[in-house]
């Protein structure tokens, strides 16, 4: 607002002209003589905040409406809205989903441990392919290479009956080991393919300095290559991280017990009634609790997340 | 450190001959061994839970087999059953047109997205993130969220469209086909668009900036410059998004199984919902392998043909 009144002063002369020029909007024309040239690109700059706020709200305020009437009790969530009742907050959900005896904290629990697990696999195995990928030569590596990011094209939906069977027979079927190893061989086209051009990012100078120097390969790895990869593996690690703490099918196809499910199997159970009757307000609450943690790993990581969309987005 | 290094890499370099060569050979061979052991982790993992499962599954669907008991080969029995397979050509079909009702919205909204969010304005980082969260927050739990405040009376969307008079606040959006899915619809381009448009916003920012200056120069509109600039230089990413959109939109789970339970009756069935409803609640594996074989190869097809026809010719 205050660029916009500061622009409209009449004593923007025509003398700024060049440096607005040079800032990457208002180039396009030269302003009518008596209209300033950065006027031009100051309302361009307020438009474009008005308009991107606008945009936000609707990604946004539907997520920060559904943490609002989670704090509502089960009987204000179900009832007709009334405004009598509709601004009494209450961790009343909150509180009955993480105590007590139907309580979801061990599924947030099971959650977080396949997470984990999860992305500290995806990374380690990553890792360790992109670096014999990128950095060494051997037969077979094209095949190798090739079979690997076939899981890309396979969808885990389309062999979730055959695996079922599969993780049976392998004594995997209930367990958050197992679940974690499905996971990570599903996020391993992309780790694999992240760390592998990490590794061929390296100057290959670095590396062979590191070979006259007589470094083994383990140590190359762990004491010179380690800073240069670190930005892919935290890459891997966190498309990981996300794709299990979110995944439902297969956690919903091979966990039977409850006390291993994860957290959207339990609330999925909790949707249908298992445990009973339906509790909206606890539902929200659980949607909630599963959506914090992504909000707050990505905000963190965020740029690791692009520069894995970006380099997706090359091998196309 | 960096100067010892490279002189004595320099040193090691300068030194030629026959040992040199001996010495290539045995560098090989540790070469190809570390190689090997390096990437058997990845092929293994890959190996057991996806190429084995993927085998597995052709096997199994040539045969009858229950969750428990024996089996016996049918040959194509369990193929020739889908064919008359109501539900699943029901759900084939729905999935297609859920798919077809989706990807244009998402596509158009996430490049007007990406064009917005391109440039290095103050503030456009933020929007990013922002326009993105629906994405990184999953669509299980906005599901979730949705079937909350799609309940006739109580709910927040009947609560607003009764408001603005467009619809009465007892509307049971989950157990009336159409409104299931247009609900479902809206959520699910709401969901997917950001990352449609971080995609593209990726391609579009590895476009160099002098293409679109020179334009400039030549009096090229802002129009007739994302036409002849932007899209063919951004095919790739486009037939990327694309891609990742329409087999994430034909692969859909979650939404269906979570918002309508593929209800009123199997109306709202995806594909991936009956072939887990075949697995595991009419317990007939093979038959759901055999889908699921299907599955794979309409998933292939779509991927082939877009990828083809994207970015086919030219180059």
């Amino acid at each position: 607002m205050a660029s916009v009144r500061s622009g409209q002063q009449p004593g923007a002369g025509p003398a700024p002209a060049g440096i607005a020029r040079a800032r990457e909007d208002s180039g396009r024309r030269v302003g009518r003589p008596g209209q300033g040239p950065g006027r031009r690109a100051r309302r361009g700059t307020v438009l474009f905040i008005v308009a991107g706020i606008l945009i936000s709200v609707v990604f946004v305020v539907p997520l920060l409406w559904e943490m609002f009437r989670s704090l509502q009790p089960e009987s204000t969530v179900t009832q007709a809205p009334s405004a009598a009742t509709f601004g009494h907050l209450t961790f009343a959900n909150y509180r009955t989903l993480l105590s007590g005896q139907d309580d979801i904290l061990r599924n947030v629990v099971n959650s977080l441990i396949v997470a984990v697990l999860t992305a500290v696999l995806t990374a380690a195995v990553s890792t360790l392919a992109g670096y014999g990928f990128g950095l060494f030569r051997f037969r077979g590596s094209g095949l190798i290479f090739g079979l690997v990011l076939l899981a890309f094209m396979i969808p885990f939906q389309a062999v979730l009956t055959p695996l079922f069977l599969e993780m049976h027979f392998l004594h995997l079927l209930n367990s958050l080991i197992g679940l974690a190893l499905f996971y990570t061989t599903f996020n391993l086209p992309v780790g694999v393919y992240v760390m592998r051009n990490s590794f061929l990012q390296v100057p290959r100078e670095i590396v062979d300095a590191a070979r006259v120097d007589g470094a083994s390969v383990t140590r190359t790895l762990l004491s010179v290559l380690r800073p240069l990869v670190l930005p892919g593996i935290a890459t891997s690690a966190l498309y990981a991280f996300l794709f299990s703490w979110t995944e439902f099918l297969g956690a919903l196809s091979f966990m039977t017990n409850d006390s291993l499910f994860t957290l959207p199997v339990a609330l999925s159970n909790a949707e249908t009634g298992t445990y009973g009757a339906v509790n909206y307000g606890l539902l929200l609450a659980g949607a909630v609790i599963a959506m914090i943690p992504c909000v707050v790993v990505f905000m963190a990581l965020q740029r690791y997340y692009v520069r894995g969309l970006i380099s997706g987005a090359l091998k196309g | 450190m960096a100067a010892t290094e490279s002189s004595g890499r320099a040193a090691a370099g300068g030194r030629a001959g026959a040992g040199r060569l001996r010495q290539r050979g045995a560098a090989d061979r540790r070469d190809a061994r570390a190689g090997l052991a390096l990437t058997a982790p990845s092929l293994l993992l890959v190996g057991i839970f996806a190429l084995f499962p993927l085998g597995f599954g052709v096997y199994i669907s040539l045969t009858n087999w229950p969750l428990v008991g024996p089996y016996h080969f049918i040959g194509l029995s369990n193929y020739q059953g889908l064919i008359h397979n109501s539900v699943f050509l029901q759900s084939i079909v729905f999935t297609l047109k859920y798919t077809g009702i989706v990807t244009i919205p998402i596509f158009v909204v996430g490049y007007s997205l990406a064009v917005f969010v391109r440039s290095n304005r103050k503030g456009s980082t933020l929007f990013r993130t922002l326009i993105f969260l629906p994405y990184i927050v999953g669509l299980v739990a906005e599901s979730f969220m949705a079937v909350v405040e799609l309940q006739p009376t109580s709910g927040t969307a009947n609560f607003v469209l009764s408001k603005l008079h467009l619809m009465s606040d007892t509307t049971a959006w989950t157990v009336h086909t159409g409104l299931a899915t247009t609900a479902i619809c809206i959520l699910v381009i709401w969901f997917a668009s950001g990352l449609t448009m971080m995609l593209l916003m990726a391609g579009m920012q590895g476009i160099p900036a002098d293409l679109y200056e020179s334009a400039r120069v030549d009096g090229a509109s802002w129009w007739s410059a994302e036409r002849r600039i932007t899209l063919p230089l951004l095919r790739r990413s486009i037939a990327l998004s694309l891609i990742i959109s329409v087999v994430g939109s034909f692969l859909a789970f979650n939404q269906f199984f979570i918002i309508t339970d593929g209800g009123p009756g199997t109306s709202t069935e995806s594909v991936v919902m009956s072939i887990f409803q075949t697995a595991f609640a009419d317990t007939d594996v093979g038959l759901a392998s055999a889908m699921s074989v299907v599955l794979v190869i309409v998933v292939g097809l779509i991927t082939f043909i877009q990828f083809h026809y994207l970015q086919g010719d030219g180059d």
